[in-house]
């Protein structure tokens, strides 16, 4: 393949243009995990809680510097951008080029740190050896002291990962695909079992990690954010259940601290890959992400949430509302004496608000206006709780009267990334019609022919 | 009642406090204002600040609520709200009056003004968290970098520990846009703030290389956006427009 540009040539300003525009569809971009002061000679530190440092225009966080170390790569993944037979303008950064962004990036205080991913050159080995060096020199001769987030190339000599994962505060490797099967379909050069051994062989790094931790207190740390991983929603048929079935049971084999999820962007037009009439599935990745956090922070199942026979999310309803009308034999719950893993279930009320309700109730008697002081959303907890044995208003404890009162106002909100809440009326806004009207059917009923 | 009128400052406020607790005055009885209006029935008490009094105070504080609530107790003195002195003292009052262990002191929000205290602290702690990430530093054609913010609380002096860690090889300056004053780092020493009366904010030279970097991260902000998720809303939402204004990306 010959390229227009002639990489030497090209400015830093065109490189960081394509290498970005080709990493922008990596999720992850957390700088969290890590608490690390500064030393005193370098520059930087890390902040257990991550800090964003900046919005872009679709509303995602910029924490860290996401770039690609190079986009040519040998695979020929369908919904890649950078697939091989795609044709794009390439280019490559050399790692004194990566060090001097970071560090003159890093102290402007634009970014937190570096996220550094790369398409595949020759082999994945080599393509790893390049990360490595990159990020030998970033720590080692610029002495940078921040957060760096890198991906671990799956197929790679597991000695480069395992000298990487010293140097990284996070590693990740990306599943892609939930299931093997759409992987082959859509990545004909990866396979399951190459993405899952590195997995493997960094959770047994952090493991043995801890240690040598606990032996030699200045001992190296290894991958000290822990590991995280993404999967595509939308390219491939598997339902939301499998999706949250592959989830649950990485964060359980696997001790992955973030599973991402990435709504489908049709970048390649590959006739393997679905036409998205409305847009990347933004509605659909939101709720898993918002059962994502029910099986981390709130001790719910998979199992729980989805079965075989409902393997969707609810559309109108977010899982928590949905699993909570599905279980009204358990509600409603007595604000003042449920514990805490009770209170966790209440749609309405979250991990800071169930919190807050523990501490205070042990120095007063919580009312209903003591919980909106404690920021508890009563507008969907109302229907599930009581203070001191009472509800806020006569509700009935009944599925049905509970769903149109909890969707009553939402129905009226479009969920559009446009943020628009109202349109016109039209003749045809019935809501019985299942598919999209033809254009000769609009055609007859203008002028009145059937 | 008994009406002690302090300064908007942590220092007047904690002398206050002290006098307060030396007087044997009743909490309910007894309020801290940073006005000057007349109150009916009242005895005024003008406060001077006393530094002996106010390290008494912050080891009394540290020693019995912990460093994290005394510092969650700055961070609501840190706020523009006229009541946050009320707030902050009857807070402390209601700790040392019940068996308030180290780290439980907001603990009680169903207390109105532990409440209020742990509200306006709430507020200034996610301001200092979201200047640790909005704020901006530019390089000067002497090498210094330069920051310039204008925050709701006056938060400068929780930011600067931060910074200061962060880049401890770097010459920088914050300037309070609202309160006009400067909280300086020179390398190798500890920070401090300058104020004064005729204190302006200089006439600012950039670096050559600061306008290419500029460059080169307004390029970066445009591309990493997808356009398919394009969703302004949602990025003002997490990044309101007062931040924005002092963000080189936006301007």
């Amino acid at each position: 393949m010959e390229y227009l540009v002639n990489g030497k040539e090209m400015s830093l300003m065109d490189k960081l243009n394509i290498l970005t525009d080709a990493a922008k569809y990596d999720v992850a971009c957390t700088s969290s995990g890590v608490e690390r002061q500064g030393n005193g000679k370098s520059i930087g530190n890390c902040v257990a809680s991550g800090i964003c440092h900046s919005f872009s225009g679709d509303g995602r966080c910029i924490s860290l510097l996401k770039i690609l170390m190079t986009n040519e790569c040998i695979y020929d993944c369908k919904y890649c951008r950078n697939r091989c037979s795609n044709d794009v303008p390439r280019a490559t950064f050399t790692p004194g080029e990566i060090c001097t962004l970071t560090m003159e990036f890093y102290r402007r205080n634009y970014i937190e740190g570096l996220f550094l991913s790369s398409g595949i050159i020759q082999n994945p080995t080599i393509t790893m050896e390049l990360i490595y060096r990159t990020l030998f020199l970033l720590r080692s001769h610029y002495g940078f002291n921040g957060y760096i987030h890198v991906k671990a190339i799956p197929g790679a000599d597991p000695e480069i990962i395992r000298r990487t994962g010293f140097l990284a505060d996070r590693m990740s490797v990306n599943l892609e695909l939930p299931t093997a099967e759409g992987l082959h379909n859509l990545a004909p050069n990866k396979h399951r079992k190459t993405i899952l051994s590195p997995m493997r062989q960094i959770q047994n790094g952090i493991q043995a990690n801890k240690y040598d931790l606990a032996v030699y207190r200045n001992a190296p740390k290894f991958v000290a954010g822990g590991q995280s991983t993404q999967m595509i929603i939308g390219a491939t048929p598997e339902n939301d259940y499998q999706i949250l079935n592959v989830a649950e049971s990485l964060y359980d084999k696997f001790a992955l601290k973030r599973v991402f999820y990435s709504a489908f962007v049709n970048v390649t037009g590959d006739k393997a890959l679905p036409v998205l009439q409305g847009g990347p599935p933004l509605l659909r990745e939101h709720r898993l992400y918002q059962a994502d956090w029910l099986l981390r922070f709130y001790g719910f199942k998979a199992a729980e949430l989805l079965d075989e026979k409902r393997p969707f999310f609810n559309v109108m309803l977010d899982p928590k509302e949905d699993w909570a009308v599905r279980h009204l034999e358990y509600f409603p719950v007595e604000v003042n004496k449920a514990p805490m893993e009770v209170l966790l279930r209440v749609p309405g009320i979250g991990v800071t608000s169930a919190r807050r309700i523990v501490a205070a109730r042990r120095s007063a008697v919580l009312t209903f206006a003591d919980l909106k002081k404690l920021r508890v959303v009563l507008k969907r907890a109302l229907f599930f709780v009581t203070c001191s044995g009472k509800m806020m208003y006569p509700v009935k404890l009944d599925e049905d009267y509970i769903i149109r009162n909890l969707t009553e106002e939402r129905e009226r909100i479009q969920f559009g990334s446009d943020g628009m809440s109202f349109r016109q009326m039209s003749l045809f806004d019935d809501g019985s019609f299942t598919r999209p009207l033809r254009q000769t059917e609009i055609l007859q009923a203008a002028v009145g022919e059937f | 009642m008994k009406v002690y009128r302090c300064q908007d400052s942590l220092e007047s406020i904690f002398t206050a406090i002290y006098c307060a607790y030396e007087e044997k005055c009743v909490p309910e009885d007894t309020c801290l204002v940073l006005h000057e209006e007349p109150l009916l029935f009242a005895e005024d008490v003008w406060v001077k600040a006393d530094c002996t009094k106010v390290i008494k105070v912050m080891e009394a504080l540290k020693q019995r609520f912990g460093e994290e609530d005394y510092l969650f107790l700055c961070l609501a003195l840190s706020s523009g709200d006229e009541d946050k002195a009320q707030a902050v003292y009857r807070t402390i009052a209601h700790g040392f009056r019940g068996k308030c262990h180290p780290g439980h002191l907001f603990d009680s929000l169903a207390d109105d003004y532990v409440l209020k205290a742990f509200t306006l602290a709430r507020n200034a702690e996610r301001e200092v968290h979201h200047l640790k990430g909005f704020l901006r530093f530019q390089e000067l054609e002497n090498g210094i970098l330069y920051a310039k913010i204008g925050p709701v609380n006056n938060v400068v002096t929780f930011l600067m520990p931060h910074f200061a860690d962060r880049l401890p090889v770097e010459d920088f300056v914050i300037y309070d846009d609202k309160r006009n004053f400067f909280a300086i780092h020179p390398v190798g020493k500890q920070w401090y703030l300058l104020s004064g009366e005729n204190l302006e904010e200089p006439e600012l030279r950039f670096s050559a290389a600061e306008i290419k970097y500029r460059e080169l991260f307004l390029r970066f902000c445009s591309s990493i956006t997808i356009q398919e998720r394009k969703n302004t809303d949602l990025q003002r939402n997490l990044c309101p427009l007062r931040f924005q204004k002092y963000m080189v990306e936006f301007s």
